[in-house]
């Protein structure tokens, strides 16, 4: 290291290393806008572009650092299996047997077909779970795999799955976030899509979560007189965080775009990366939830 | 200070009081401009941190909402002072080690003052809520362009100084600035390439560039430039050589090549792939602090005590603990199973204060406190003022990263215990936060200090040198002296 | 700093010193970490699969955990009906009369064969002389090919039309190979739309 170009070029490699590891190789396998990795829902475009408010208020999340408090990444520890049986076959004789054998419960021939689907194993590992399917397949019944995520994250309602790439693809900037002081915000728009809730909650959180320490974002919201009738937007406040008699206060528009973009925050979407059972579809011509 | 240099050597020789004397106009810029927003930095880290404990703080303007001050306070503290006056301190060892006047001071006081006006319009860009939502990285572009141009001019002349070097050898401290002021640029036109330009990538790669600029800020650019200072003032202050070039070598090497893949949490958003290299990088760093104990333990071998100026040698030795327990720490938060447990808590937060602020902050502190009485030729207007800083500093820093470390770890096993609720998370932090408020304002307390000799020392300079000059140019000339 | 031993500071070796290296010790720490590290790495990273993400740990095992059997194919559907061909047909398959004939109890749905309903809905049909159910369906309109859809969408949404309990459709389902067999053999053959005469021709087993 005696000279100046054997520094220069050994800080270059190293740093040529680095960026290839992590910016260049990312972005060749991440970087193309829409990948298909929905192979569950292959009719479904995943994501989808967030609606044109939703976009704006993704503009103030990132002008005001809630990325400083809450994150936007779900873990998750691990995924069991459950056995669920939904057909006993013709020989459920040979069905009880197996299940009898296996320890998981005490059934007889007809006990065996009644009440279906049901699940005969639960929270078992994927090798389990599959020995048992080839067990009951060899005796004629039929049966879904069900998965089961864990994870602390999971387990706190925070989320169906974990977090991956492809959950930010239709997003201007990413923000997954460094800090939570404030619970995890990926599946929101699931969990709290009551638009009054998060308007209320941003202009004064204590009134709706007591004891919170998240700031209020009173500016985001105008203080007017009350006309001749309130306005159908004013939020409706307990008596000590309403605004003095005569005046209401109603959302302004980077309010109504923030809650947008919080209510479009969702990603229980079943992927390839990240495979989940979805709900049961429904069995009419009603519209999925 | 005896500032007489061999005179048997060569005619060229230069003094080492004529080193310092040119780099008096460019330090003057970037040490009381870095002191300046160190003070405004500590400032805003004090508003954001009181409004964990009073959320309704000031919360009523859309300026001074946390998310905003939080960003402008943790950029003045790396891009005003960090990096403005680690540039400093990094263009005098140059000049010194070379041996040589630094070039063109001018154009380095110039960038400078480039480098103020970028950061300037880019904080204010924050609090009118430009911020562009990337960690360490939040001032936009139109700042950017300004701050790049003020680096690209201050470095240019600084490794022009290096190359007028005497000996072409180079040495150990000379390599890790080399680097590091080459490493600067690069990651930072990358990342604002990438980033903030008009067709930035997509999706969650953003993240991923925005965490490795990060790390290599953070650990790598702060590693290279703070270790580059502790290596020379152990050896200015004890009279001694490195204990051995071979471990600063391999110490060199290690940050480079392990601390740039720091940086991806395990819990990213992104493929295995990734995470897993970030913490087997991460993990490796563990080596460039052991290898950092080893050389300095055998250097100080035979006793520490310093043979002048004692409290540079405080803070210098104050840093270098403090940069090896913080990176010890930020190995071990590496290790998936503690990552669990640390990540996405105040316990990351707490590392990172310890490794800016204990490590290169104190470091900077030490080399401003011996530099600037040999640049300008006076002592620091209240000496006291300095001891005080140190203690403040210390106490201030320890306070922080204790209380933040402990409430991370008990946050992050409060997050897994599923009992607790959202609220009741936030309030088994509390205590422990209004802990590091109170040594947030030591510190800034400390930075008070430090500010407030420096401004004294320039009243006192220009006193002395500007004044008797400007009053014999404007007095009255008598008859005698006007000529015909 | 230059003081009485002459020593620049930079740390450049003194003549004649020796310049101790690294410890064996430290060496060996770096080692095993490495070692570690290579350990890890190919346990936990997926080995650069972009699908592999934690907790999964290669491309295999992610593919055992592939259980959902694809997508529901009623859902898939009935998402494609409602995308393509509900604008025509209606949300209850009731068509509209005098334009567009119904699909709800309709006889061309419900053969037992689909080789009909499989070539009406890749190639189109157009002209007159439709009759569904007996009965006479006047209409000028035709319908368009939809051989632009792959053949897991077409076998979905025809699968979806002929189960559809709701409109009294009991025909059984359809896999994407019949419609893949039968798009090959109307590609050379018949690349225009069909008549209705030519439908009623056809042997819907083929």
């Amino acid at each position: 290291m005696r000279y100046g170009p054997y520094v220069f070029l050994a800080a270059f490699f190293a740093l040529a290393v680095s960026w290839f590891g992590f910016v260049l190789t990312p972005q060749v396998q991440l970087g193309r806008p829409v990948q298909e990795t929905n192979t569950v829902m292959k009719a479904d475009l995943y994501p989808q572009e967030r609606p044109g408010e939703a976009r704006q208020g993704l503009e103030i999340y990132r002008a005001n650092g809630c990325a400083y408090c809450h994150s936007q990444q779900v873990q998750q520890k691990g995924t069991l299996v459950n056995v669920v049986l939904t057909d006993a076959g013709k020989k459920t004789m040979d069905v009880a047997k197996v299940l009898n054998d296996e320890h998981l419960g005490s059934f007889s021939g007809p006990g065996v077909a009644a009440g279906l689907p049901k699940t005969l194993l639960q929270n078992a590992t994927m090798d389990q779970a599959v020995a048992l399917q080839s067990l009951l397949k060899n005796a004629g019944a039929k049966t879904d795999l069900h998965l089961v995520p864990i994870g602390s994250d999971i387990e706190r309602g925070w989320g169906k799955r974990r977090t991956v790439a492809q959950d930010f693809a239709a997003d201007a900037t990413v923000m997954p976030g460094s800090l939570r002081v404030g619970p995890d915000l990926a599946n929101v728009g699931e969990r709290l899509p009551d638009m009054n809730w998060q308007l209320m909650h941003l202009y004064a959180p204590r009134s709706v979560v007591k004891d919170s320490p998240m700031p209020s974002y009173a500016f985001l919201f105008e203080r007017r007189k009350i006309g001749s009738q309130p306005l159908a937007d004013a939020l409706a406040l307990p008596k000590e965080f309403a605004p003095a008699e005569g005046y209401e206060i109603v959302p302004k528009p980077e309010a109504k775009a923030l809650v947008a973009y919080l209510q479009s925050l969702r990603s229980d979407t079943p992927l390839y990366e990240a495979p989940l059972t979805p709900p049961p579809a429904p069995k009419t011509n009603a519209p999925a939830k | 200070m005896n500032a007489t240099s061999p005179t048997s050597s060569a005619s060229d020789s230069i003094s080492t009081a004529e080193i310092d004397a040119s780099c008096r106009v460019p330090l003057f810029t970037l040490f009381v401009s870095g002191a300046v927003w160190l003070v405004l930095g500590s400032i805003f880290g004090l508003l954001a941190s009181l409004k964990f404990h009073s959320p309704s703080f000031l919360s009523d303007c859309a300026w001074l909402t946390y998310g905003r001050v939080h960003a402008v306070a943790t950029n003045a503290f790396l891009y005003g002072f960090a990096l403005q006056a680690g540039l400093g301190v990094a263009l005098w060892i140059i000049a010194r080690t070379s041996q040589t006047r630094v070039a063109q001071p001018w154009m380095i006081a110039i960038g400078g003052k480039l480098w103020n006006l970028g950061l300037t319009i880019g904080l204010i860009g924050i609090l009118m809520g430009d911020s562009t939502g990337f960690e360490y990285l939040e001032i936009p572009r139109y700042g950017f362009v300004f701050l790049f141009l003020g680096y690209v001019l201050m470095t240019f002349f600084s490794l022009l100084t290096l190359h007028n070097r005497k000996e072409r050898a180079l040495g150990v401290s000379q390599w890790f600035l080399l680097a590091a002021l080459f490493w600067f640029p690069w990651v930072y036109f990358t990342a604002d390439y990438l980033l903030l330009s008009r067709a930035p990538i997509h999706g969650v790669t953003q993240v991923v560039v925005a965490w490795w600029y990060s790390a290599n800020l953070n650990l790598v650019w702060f590693g290279l430039v703070g270790l580059a200072i502790v290596f020379f003032f152990i050896q200015e202050l004890m009279k001694r050589p490195l204990y051995s070039r071979h471990l600063a070598l391999f110490t060199f090497w290690t940050i480079v090549l392990f601390a740039s893949w720091s940086g991806v949490p395990h819990s990213a958003p992104v493929p295995a792939w990734i995470p897993a290299l970030s913490t087997v990088g991460t993990v490796l760093t563990v080596v460039t602090a052991l290898s950092v104990i080893v050389n300095i333990r055998a250097t100080c071998a035979g006793g520490c005590s310093q043979t002048e100026n004692p409290p540079p040698g405080k803070f210098i030795a104050f840093g270098t603990m403090a940069f090896v327990v913080a990176w010890i720490a930020n190995a071990l938060s590496g290790i998936p199973e503690v990552a669990s447990v640390t990540n996405l808590t105040w316990f990351t937060v707490a590392q990172w204060q310890l490794n800016v602020f204990g490590f290169f902050a104190m470091a900077l502190f030490g080399a401003i406190y011996y530099i600037v009485p040999r640049v300008t030729g006076m002592e620091w207007p209240r000496a006291n003022f300095v001891k005080s800083h140190f203690w403040c500093a210390a106490i201030g820093i320890v306070v922080i990263a204790i209380s933040l470390a402990i409430g991370g770890i008990v946050q992050g096993f409060d997050w897994h215990d599923l009992k607790m609720t959202n609220v009741e998370v936030a309030k088994s932090q509390l205590n422990f936060l209004r802990i590091s408020t109170l040594g947030e304002l030591l510190i800034l307390i400390g930075n008070l200090l430090l500010l407030g000799n420096l401004i004294g020392l320039s009243v006192r300079y220009y006193k002395t040198h500007f004044v008797p000059v400007y009053r014999e140019v404007t007095a009255e000339l008598k008859p005698a002296e006007v000529k015909p | 700093m230059n003081s009485a031993t002459n020593q620049p500071a930079s740390g450049a070796p003194r003549e004649g010193a020796k310049d101790p290296t690294v410890p064996i010790w430290l060496i060996v720490v770096l080692f095993l970490l490495v070692f570690w590290g290579g350990v890890y790495f190919d346990e936990h990273s997926g080995w650069f699969e972009p699908q592999v993400y934690s907790p999964y740990v290669s491309a295999e095992q992610l593919k055992t955990f592939q259980v959902a059997g694809g997508p529901d194919i009623m859902d898939q559907g009935r998402q494609i009906y409602e995308r393509t061909c509900i604008t025509c047909h209606g949300p209850a398959a009731a068509g509209q009369p005098g334009t567009f004939p119904p699909l709800a109890g309709s006889d061309w749905v419900n053969e037992k064969e689909p080789g009909r309903m499989i070539r009406l809905v890749l190639q189109g049909f157009s002209g007159p002389g439709l009759k569904v159910n007996g009965q006479p369906f006047n209409t000028s309109s035709a319908m368009v090919p939809w051989n632009s859809l792959s053949d897991d969408d077409l076998a979905a949404v025809i699968t979806y039309v002929r189960g559809n309990k709701d409109w009294k459709n009991t025909a059984p389902a359809v896999t994407p190979e019949q419609v893949h067999a039968i798009r090959a053999k109307i590609a050379a053959a018949h690349p225009l739309s069909f008549t209705p005469a030519e439908l009623e021709a056809i042997n819907p087993a083929e």
